[in-house]
Order: structure tokens, then C-alpha cells, then sequence
């Protein structure tokens, strides 16, 4: 919504500038976007008085004429009927500008010189030629010579550029601006005189006066659509003749944010602007009958709109109609069949009440938005209808001399308005806090046209109804009137209060706390946490090579996404890091570590689908280039699965590693990591295949966990007393066959060893001397009893038990 | 015996390294040494003058160990200065530097803003991410066909479900949880979706931390004093907050809440459009029908709630000025949050 200043100005008359005024209104809840001073391109162009007429010489449709701006005298050739002695008119002298660029110069017109141009409005307002039947501008008697035209007309103005929440619908016009202006204020409210006879502002809606005519119109309405337009107003101007609206008013509608037409369609528009009811005008001798009806489009009609576009109609989508057919897309556009153009001699005004629901479901499926559907939609005042076509005859006699009828046809199936609504100072106790007396509510509804009944005590706390104007559609109950009272009281008058009573607060369950500790290790561990987008494309999960059996190949779908590449959601946050390694690589980073926490989804059978936490590690390519002191870290299967098992131990769950992972995981070069009976994650190598689809060059290493399963086996380790004794290391290197797992050989000595503290593996050797076929395992032992230092005889026991174990267990040899 | 003595004390004296003070005890002290051969002419003496003779030659040898001893440790510290005098490394070449991971700043100001409101008595509710119509909607005051639908693009799954639009269905879900327990504070931190596509202020996909407080006697002077808090928490001590109306269907009165300016501390800035002021919360006291969808009856308690995006919460803070770089992922910009 655009508010040009003068015109708010006229009326309520502010004494506030107009950075104050919007300051005021935003902290009102009418919320200023912007403010902008809107400035005409116009220059030179003054008040001059034409002196002296002739025929031109060789053109007789023109005419040669002396104008004097009392600065100068000019010789103007001009076609235009006002164009007579006597006349006061506007001048664009020599090297004038006008919009658009233009600049005006001395010309040659069939051989004389044109020293100016005597103007219309269409050429101050937009640079551009009159429009048919536009005359110039003519001004009143008096008007002193060489004043610029700006000095004249409200041309140039400030306007306030309006944000609006929904809620705000009442805001959608100048006058209900002017409202809110004036109960800031204090100002009182002045409106034009046909407003004030049908308290259009009052309490109780606009009201026929007590002189209003009670004569029917000559159109007859039907509404057999009540549910969609219950209330239909006509009424019909006559002998009207082709006319442009006055200047000021073309560009108060320019500075509003519309186009100027003519005086009919313009008249229907300021009206709208001004009290927020949309209209229309028909031509009435192109309508088809006497009759309008208001009812559901049929199937297979269509209609031609003003724009020029032939729009198929949908079975329910409320038209206005004629005899023939429709000639109105009901609250959206009129169409072209019975436009007002410049031959109307009669014109049928329409001023409705659409049902704002449909109004929304039909202009979006036409795809259609206009000032009068914006308005429609957030429900006009179901009042205001009279008051406003009266108001549109009266603008368009004006500007046109047309002749509107005596009354008017009103079609009204609307249901009683109820707007008494109970309040009570309870809600503002309880609701605001501040201590806000009732005597200031009071007023606060006054001045915002609310009336209000007598106080009552209603136990421990005063009450009182308050009757609310049917333009405030927003307002339905008591907690709105709250709202009203809190929002012109000003927000910025409450005091902050601390929260009593104070509470402990903190995190809701232990998995909350292991799962901020969880990512703690991450990072200590070198990970970099990152975030990926939830919507991916179907092709990222085929990237994946799951098959049709893996819960993860099909993502939940989005119904209407706003691409293919993001119309699933993820299963897996896997394809969501390999998009962060190719980004990452695409920029010639040499490798990196991430992870990620986030919800994954699976669908169901429930309404909703299934989401789970999971957590997503990767590496890839050189995490560290050698430097001058140390070698490159390279990300490896063997780097991640340790940030793995250390994350694992930090959390306290016991887990191992079982050979063979899914897919995207180099089946060999994978395992699935199982703790409590059940896989918790996996970890492997990228796929060589998934890799090269992928376009990704060089090593890299995934891993994903439930979150969920392993915050819910994370526990604190116990403390055990450190030994007083030293430890004591053996080694042991046995050779196995080489499909034998390390784990099994480790498994074998945790159980046998006797006082065994601790056993790593920290050798793996398959060449020559170990046989073919076979690898050797080096393990070092670290023994540690509470009690005492172990002698060389329980040592030497210890080792011939486990010897003999792992040859019984695993065939492993003892290699010397 | 005197003289032997002197001279060994003399040729200690005179040593000047560790291996020639080793000649000296070999030749004094060792197996052959002239002391020790001493000790071994003792058998030769008359018994009566043994013990005279042993003490003596004892004396000697314990004099002897004595001074090798001093010279031996001040020989040793002498090497050992001499060593640290040469010794030397240039101290501008890099240490071995270990690898250090990061949080996201999404993370890093969730964090903080979680302990800001632990410190009011908040708890953290998380709720889910694909919703029903009805928990995103309906439950909040937005039946089908009102006009603030539009507003949030939805992103729909099936005709009545959706992926959340916002944190704001956590109040109903977290409300109906706590089973009409009082007092009610919780934040609900979270994952929202919008039908937007991509550029430097919109994204599909983005979060939200949703506050809610429900209780005896809550006002909207509480609403105003705990938000300050948070504010003063996050941004700094000296943040100021405004309250202006605004419209949200599931709060009334409803506010947007402003925050002074981090970049220009309320002066005026292109960041803060020269206003001094910065747009981050929705807020308001929880509407009647929104208490009853959660459990609780609305004559008895009152509340407050407020909504805020994480990530514009974080690129404030951290003076980021496009969203999509949240999302980017690039090494350079996730380095930079190392240790913050
Ligand atoms: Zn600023």
C-alpha cells in the first residue's frame, strides 16, 4: 500500500512530519517499508494567459497564438479547442523538460516557429502525446502568469510506502490509514462529506442517511451464490462523455501506485484507494439485458479480461454475468466486452462484497493479482458498499457530467453483523501487566471509532462492551480488542520483567548432553562440523548404488517441489558430505575432514514419515600435506576407523567391527560397526564405482552411525585404581592365515592372557619370510596387576597358555 | 704415602676433561692403582701396624674419591654448558601443528543461545521436522484459507502433511508433552522449510529457535524482560531491544522485536539500513486457543512465545552477509571457526 502525504494530509490534519508520522505508524503496528519523495521530471513549464489568436496559414485545423507567461510573450502553435483567447493555460517555454526525457525546443510547425507548447496532463504526468479527447489544461480565472506548474498542482509529494500484516486489511485504504493517524494523534478525522453522512468511520458501519432516496435502481441484481457474493450494489450514471480526471487527482493514483485511464475507471479507482472498496464500471449499453447476476461460472465458458487475455473460466469460480455471459471475473478483472471506453455514454457502477476465500482460489488460478482481489481476499468491509458507489457517481458526475440515477439497486444476503464483543480489565491484568486504567482503554476505542457501553464490576474487575466498525474484520474477540489497547498504549511503554519464579533449567535428558559431548570429541579429533540441505535430487540417492531392497534408494518425495533437485528428502546424510567433498574439491582444497549431524526419512505407515538423527563422518584426500617436521596425513580407511573407535571409547560403548559394509562402501575395505547385538554405523572406503560417478578424484572414507542408538549406549566410565606396581610389556608375534582376522587373534589373548591390562596389534607383515598365504601379527601384551609385578615365571606361563590357545583357536604360530 | 697424595690431588687438579679425570682414577684408584697397590702391601707389615696403615690408605683413597667426585661434577656441568652454548634452532620455523576440527556457527550460536535460556529455566524441546497440516496449521490458528498461509510457502508432502514452516508446532507438541506441568519454558531449536528458492537472504532450508513460556501470571512485560536477556546475552551487554506491533495468527498481542544494531551499535549503517535497527524476532503472548491446543486452559495460565532464525541470529554475530555460505561448506570459511 502506497500513502501519498497530502492526500493522508486532507484528511487528518497532522502537525507531525511525515518521518514522524511514519515512525508513529510503524510503532502502531502499521508498518512503514519505506519512504520515498516522489518527484516529477518537469521543468519549465508556468501559468501563461493566451493574448491573441489566429488561423494558422497553412493549416487551418491549427491555430497560431501570442502567450504571455508575464516574463515573456511566446508565438505557440497548438490544435487544442481550449486553445482560445483569454484563456489561462500552462506553457512548457523553450528548453522545458517534461517526463521521459523530453525536452521541449522552438520548432517549425508547417512553416511557424512553435517558441513552446501549451499542455495536458498526459504530457506533465508521463512525457506523452494527449489521449483522445484530452484537452490542454485549462486553469481558473485569477491564476497569476509565469507560476510553475508544480507551484500550482501537488504534483511532487512524499510517499509512504506501507507494509502491511494481514491482519492489517483495514490499512488498505487512505482513509483507514487516516483512522489510525488520527487515534495516534489525537487529530480529528475529516472526511469527504458523502463518508460523514454514512458514518463510514463509525461504529456501527456506513448507515443510510435519513435523506438517502428510497428508489430502486434500473438493474436488477441476483445472487444466487450467496456463500460466495452475498451483497451486490449497482447503480447507473448517464450521458457521461469522454473525460480525463483533474491532474491531481491522475497523479495522487500515479503516486498511489496506479495508472491513470480516464475519469470513469479513474473515479472507481480513487474511491478504492480512499475507503478500500473495490468497484467496477461497466458500459451499460454493452451489457446484454437488465440483469446482473453474480453466480458460479458454467462449464466451458470463458471470458476476454480487460488485459486482453481470453481466460478459460473454471466450473465454481464466481463471474458477474449478463444475459450473454460472463463480463466479470467476479473481484479480479472486468472484461473487455463491456469495458468503459471513450464512446460510453452510460455507465453501470458495481460496488460487491466477494467472499475473500474464492476470491484468493481464483485469481491465483488465473494467476491474476489486482488491487481489487488484494483487497477482496483479506475481506472488505461488508458495509461500505453503498456508500462508496455513492461516492464513485459523485466523482464521475464531476468529472464527466453525467447524471447518476436516484438510488441504487442493493442485492443483500448478508447475514446480521454482530460486533458487540465483552471487555473486561481482566485480560489487560493478565495479558499486558502494565497498569493500564480502564478510563485509557475507554479512550483508545473512541479514538479509533469503537463505541463503547456503560462500565460494569463483574467480580473482582471492571467491565465493558465494545462495539467494533465491520471494516475491522480482524478484531473478533476480547483478546483482539487486548491487542488494540496494548498496540496504540505503544509497545515501548511496558516494562521488561525478569521471569519469576526462578527455576533450574537445563538439558532434557543425558542423550542431549551426549550428543553436544559427542561433537566436542569431533572436533578434538580434527572433524569439521558442516550443514547440509535436508532436499535432494532422486539421482543423489541413485548416485549411492542402493538397490531397490535398501530402505535408503527412495527418499519421502515433496508433492510440488520447487525443482528436481530438491524434490526428496534424505535418507542418508552421505550424499549430502560427498557434495561437500566435490565442492570442496572443485576449489582445489587437498582434503578435508567433515561431519554432520541431522534428521533423516524414511517413509512409513504412519501419516508421517519416519525420521531418524544420524551422524555422517567423511575424509578425503590429504588432511595435512607434509610439512618440513612431519609426513602427510592422509585420509585412509585405517584414520577414519580410529577417529571411530577412539568417538566410541570417549562415549564408553563397546564395539566391534565386522569385515563388509553397504553400499556406497568399497565392500572390501569396509566394516559394519556392531555394539549391543545390533549395527550401530558403518565405516569404509568410497566406492571406486560411486567415486568415478561422482566425478571425485583421490581417496575417501565414509562413516555414518544412528545417533540414537549410540546416545542411548553412551555411558561415563567408571574410575579404577591405577596399579602401584610397574607394567610390565611382552610381545608376542603369531602367524596366522591371512584371511584371519586381527580381532579374532587380539579376542583369543584378551581371554587367555592372565593379568593382562592391556593388547595392541603393532605389526602386520606378510612378506617374505612369513609364507604365502600367511601373515604375521605382532602384539604387545602389557601385564599390570593390582597386587604385585609379575615374575619371569608367571610371564613365561602366561605366554605358553596363549601359544597354545592361538594354535587351537586360530592356527597361529609363534614367529621368533 | 703424603706424596702419592698430593700428586693425585694435583694431576685432579689438572684434568681437564672427563676422560683424563677417568686416567687419573684408574691409575690412582683402579684394580693396578697406586692405591690399591697400597692396600696390598698391608699383609707385608707387622700385624700391630696394620689397622694405622689401613686407616691412612683409606683416607687417602676416600680424599682422593672425594676431589674426583667435585672435579667429575664440575667437569660435567662445564661440558653440558658448553653443549647448551651451541645448541641452538631457528624458532620461526612452524611447530608440529595438530589437527584441529570446528563447530559450524550454527552449532557454535545455538550453543550459546541454549545456555543463555538454561540460565532463565529453560529446558530444550526438539520437535519434528516433517509435520501434519494440522500441528503446523491448524493447531496454530491457521485454518485453511487464511490469508498468512500464503505468506509461508509450504512445502508440502501429501495433501495434509508438510515439512514444518516453522518451530512453531513444537509449542503444541512440546505443551501437550509436559501434560499440563507448570511452569513451561522450554526453547525448540530446529530445522524449518520454505518453497524459496536460493539466494543471499532465502534458502529452502533453514532453522528457527522457538521460545515458549507458559505459566500463572506470564505478561507481556515478561516477554519483553526475558528476550532482553537473551539479547544482552548474545549480542553483548549494551543491545537494546523494540517492540513493534506485528501479526502473528497464534499470538495476540503479537510484536516484532528489533535489535539494536551489532554492526553500528544503533548509529546507522547500511547492514541496518540506517534505521539502527535489526529485525530478528517474532514474538507475542500466546493466543487462547493456541494454550487450549496444548493442554492447558487459557483462564488459568498465560504465555508468551518467540521465533527467531538461527542462521540470521549467527550471521549477525559473526557479520556474515550471505546466507548460502552457510551452507557451502567450503573449507575456507569452516577453518575460520576454529576455536570461536
Ligand atoms: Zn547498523
Amino acid at each position: 500500500m502506497r500513502v501519498p502525504w497530502t492526500w493522508l494530509k486532507e484528511y487528518v490534519d497532522l502537525d507531525w512530519t511525515v518521518e514522524e508520522t511514519c515512525e508513529r505508524l510503524t510503532h502502531a503496528g502499521v508498518k512503514v517499508e519505506n519512504l520515498v519523495y516522489e518527484k516529477l521530471d518537469l521543468s519549465g513549464v508556468v501559468s501563461a494567459l493566451v493574448e491573441d489568436v489566429s488561423t494558422h496559414p497553412a493549416r487551418p485545423d491549427l491555430k497560431v497564438g501570442t502567450v504571455n507567461t508575464g516574463e515573456g510573450r511566446y508565438t505557440v502553435v497548438s490544435g487544442a479547442p481550449g486553445f482560445e483567447k483569454g484563456n489561462l493555460v500552462l506553457l512548457a517555454v523553450p528548453s522545458s523538460r517534461l517526463p521521459g526525457g523530453i525536452t521541449i525546443e522552438t520548432r517549425s510547425v508547417a512553416g511557424v516557429e512553435s517558441q513552446g507548447m501549451v499542455v495536458c496532463s498526459n504530457e506533465i504526468l508521463a512525457g506523452e502525446e494527449p489521449r483522445p479527447g484530452e484537452d490542454i489544461i485549462l486553469l481558473p480565472p485569477g491564476t497569476p502568469l509565469g507560476i510553475p506548474a508544480q507551484e500550482l498542482f501537488t504534483l511532487d509529494d512524499w510517499v509512504i510506502e506501507l507494509d502491511l500484516t494481514v491482519n492489517f486489511s483495514h490499512c488498505l485504504s487512505i482513509m483507514g490509514v487516516a483512522i489510525e493517524a488520527s487515534a495516534l494523534s489525537g487529530k480529528p478525522l475529516k472526511l469527504p462529506e458523502v463518508y460523514r453522512n454514512w458514518d463510514w468511520a463509525g461504529p456501527y458501519g456506513s448507515r443510510r442517511p435519513a435523506d438517502d432516496p428510497d428508489v430502486e435502481g434500473e438493474w436488477k441484481v441476483e445472487l444466487p451464490d450467496p456463500d460466495l457474493c452475498p451483497r451486490y450494489v449497482g447503480k447507473v450514471v448517464r450521458e457521461v462523455r469522454t473525460a480525463y480526471a483533474p491532474i491531481e487527482v491522475e497523479r495522487r493514483l500515479m503516486l498511489a501506485g496506479m495508472r491513470p485511464i480516464s475519469a470513469i475507471v479513474d473515479a472507481t479507482n480513487y474511491v478504492m484507494l480512499e475507503c478500500g472498496q473495490p468497484l467496477h464500471a461497466f458500459d451499460a449499453d454493452r451489457l446484454e439485458g437488465k440483469t446482473i447476476w453474480a453466480r458460479r461460472a458454467r462449464q466451458g465458458e470463458t471470458i476476454e479480461t480487460l488485459d486482453g487475455e481470453e481466460r478459460r473460466l473454471e466450473e465454481g469460480m464466481l463471474v458477474i454475468a449478463d444475459a450473454r455471459g460472463p463480463v466479470a471475473v467476479a473481484g479480479v478483472m472486468g472484461g473487455s466486452r463491456t469495458e468503459v471506453s471513450a464512446g460510453t455514454r452510460n455507465v453501470l457502477l458495481e460496488s460487491a462484497f466477494f467472499a475473500p476465500i474464492p476470491t484468493r482460489q481464483t485469481y491465483r488460478k488465473l494467476r491474476l493479482r489486482t488491487e481489487a482481489s488484494a483487497r477482496f481476499e483479506k475481506t472488505v468491509d461488508p458495509t461500505a458498499q453503498p456508500v462508496a458507489i455513492e461516492r464513485a457517481a459523485e466523482l464521475i458526475a464531476k468529472y464527466t457530467g453525467g447524471v447518476p440515477e436516484r438510488g441504487r439497486t442493493d442485492a443483500n444476503l448478508m447475514e446480521p453483523l454482530k460486533r458487540s464483543i465483552p471487555f473486561s480489565m481482566r485480560v489487560v491484568k493478565r495479558t499486558l501487566g502494565a497498569p493500564i486504567p480502564i478510563e485509557k482503554c475507554k479512550e483508545i476505542f473512541e479514538s479509533l471509532h469503537f463505541a463503547v457501553g456503560p462500565v460494569k464490576k463483574e467480580g473482582d474487575f471492571e467491565t465493558m462492551d465494545v462495539t467494533v466498525p465491520p471494516r475491522r474484520v480482524d478484531i473478533k474477540e476480547e483478546i483482539d480488542l487486548c491487542e488494540e489497547v496494548a498496540r496504540i498504549y505503544g509497545y515501548d511503554k511496558f516494562e521488561a520483567k525478569p521471569l519469576t519464579p526462578a527455576v533450574p533449567g537445563g538439558p532434557p535428558n543425558k542423550e542431549y548432553v551426549w550428543f553436544e559431548k559427542m561433537k566436542d570429541f569431533l572436533v578434538s579429533m580434527g572433524g569439521r562440523e558442516v550443514v547440509t540441505t535436508s532436499l535432494l535430487s532422486p539421482d543423489d540417492l541413485l548416485a549411492m548404488g542402493w538397490d531397490e531392497s535398501d530402505g535408503r534408494s527412495k527418499g519421502v518425495p515433496l508433492m510440488d517441489p520447487l525443482s528436481s533437485s530438491e524434490s526428496v528428502l534424505r535418507t542418508s546424510l552421505l550424499p549430502g558430505l560427498l557434495k561437500v567433498v566435490q565442492r570442496n574439491q572443485s576449489v582445489r582444497m587437498p582434503g578435508g575432514f567433515f561431519w554432520e549431524t541431522g534428521r533423516v526419512f524414511f517413509p512409513s505407515r504412519e501419516e508421517l514419515p519416519l525420521e531418524a538423527v544420524q551422524l555422517g563422518l567423511c575424509m578425503y584426500g590429504t588432511l595435512r600435506e607434509s610439512t618440513w617436521v612431519e609426513g602427510e596425513a592422509e585420509a585412509t580407511f585405517f584414520r577414519l576407523k580410529g577417529v571411530v573407535e577412539t568417538l566410541l571409547r570417549l562415549m564408553g560403548i563397546e564395539a566391534s567391527f565386522l569385515p563388509g559394509a553397504s553400499m556406497p562402501m568399497h565392500p572390501g575395505i569396509s566394516a559394519r560397526v556392531v555394539a549391543g547385538h545390533s549395527t550401530v554405523g558403518e565405516v569404509g572406503e568410497l566406492h571406486p564405482l560411486v567415486k568415478k560417478n561422482l566425478g571425485l578424484i583421490g581417496n575417501c572414507v565414509l562413516a555414518w552411525f544412528s545417533v540414537e542408538a549410540i546416545l542411548a549406549m553412551a555411558k561415563e566410565k567408571r574410575f579404577t585404581p591405577v596399579s602401584k606396581f610397574m607394567p610390565v610389556e611382552r610381545d608376542i608375534a603369531v602367524v596366522v592365515d591371512a584371511s584371519v582376522p586381527a580381532d579374532s587373534v587380539v579376542k583369543v589373548v584378551k581371554e587367555t592372557a592372565r593379568d593382562l591390562r592391556s593388547v595392541t596389534v603393532f605389526d602386520v607383515y606378510d612378506k617374505p619370510p612369513v609364507p604365502e598365504g600367511k601373515k604375521s601379527i605382532a602384539l604387545r601384551l602389557t601385564y599390570n596387576p593390582s597386587d604385585r609385578t609379575l615374575t619371569e615365571e608367571e610371564l613365561s606361563e602366561d605366554r605358553e597358555r596363549i601359544v597354545k590357545a592361538l594354535r587351537e583357536a586360530v592356527g597361529g604360530e609363534i614367529r621368533l | 704415602m703424603e706424596k702419592l697424595g698430593e700428586r693425585a690431588l694435583k694431576e685432579i687438579e689438572e684434568a681437564t676433561s672427563l676422560a683424563a679425570l677417568e686416567e687419573v682414577r684408574l691409575k690412582y684408584l683402579g684394580k693396578k692403582g697406586e692405591v690399591t697397590g697400597l692396600l696390598k702391601t698391608i699383609g707385608s707389615l707387622p700385624k700391630e701396624e696394620r689397622p694405622a696403615f689401613g686407616a691412612k690408605v683409606n683416607a687417602l683413597r676416600e680424599a682422593i674419591e672425594g676431589h674426583l667426585k667435585e672435579k667429575t661434577a664440575f667437569l660435567e656441568r662445564k661440558a653440558l654448558e658448553e653443549r647448551v652454548k651451541r645448541e641452538t634452532v631457528d624458532v620461526t620455523l612452524p611447530g608440529n601443528v595438530p589437527q584441529v576440527g570446528s563447530l559450524h556457527p550454527l552449532t557454535k550460536a545455538l550453543r550459546e543461545i541454549v545456555q543463555i535460556f538454561y540460565g532463565m529455566g529453560f529446558t530444550v524441546y526438539e520437535s519434528r521436522e516433517a509435520e501434519t497440516d494440522e500441528m503446523n496449521f491448524v493447531k496454530l490458528n491457521l485454518a485453511p484459507g487464511h490469508p498468512s498461509r500464503d505468506a509461508q510457502e509450504t512445502l508440502y508432502l501429501t495433501e495434509t502433511t508438510l515439512l514444518r514452516t516453522h518451530t512453531s508446532p513444537g509449542q503444541i507438541r512440546g505443551m501437550l508433552d509436559m501434560k499440563g506441568k507448570l511452569p513451561v519454558r522450554f526453547i525448540v531449536p530446529g530445522r524449518v522449510y520454505r518453497r524459496d528458492q536460493m539466494d543471499a537472504s532465502h534458502s529452502p532450508v533453514f532453522h528457527q529457535v522457538e521460545g515458549l513460556v507458559i505459566d500463572r501470571h506470564i505478561t507481556f512485560e515478561h516477554l519483553k524482560g526475558c528476550f532482553l536477556e537473551f539479547a544482552r546475552g548474545f549480542f553483548g551487554p549494551e543491545t537494546k531491544i523494540r517492540l513493534r506491533p506485528s501479526y502473528f495468527p497464534f499470538t495476540e498481542p503479537s510484536a516484532e522485536i528489533d535489535v539494536s544494531c551489532t554492526i553500528c551499535k544503533g548509529k546507522g549503517c547500511p547492514v541496518c539500513g540506517r534505521t539502527g535497527w535489526l529485525e530478528l524476532s517474532g514474538a507475542g503472548m500466546v493466543h487462547p486457543n493456541v494454550i487450549r491446543n496444548g493442554g492447558y486452559d487459557p483462564d488459568e495460565v498465560t504465555g508468551f512465545a518467540f521465533g527467531f532464525g538461527l542462521d540470521r541470529a549467527a550471521m549477525l554475530k559473526w557479520g556474515i552477509d550471505d546466507l548460502r555460505v552457510l551452507f557451502e561448506n567450503d573449507l575456507r570459511f569452516l577453518r575460520q571457526f576454529e576455536g570461536i
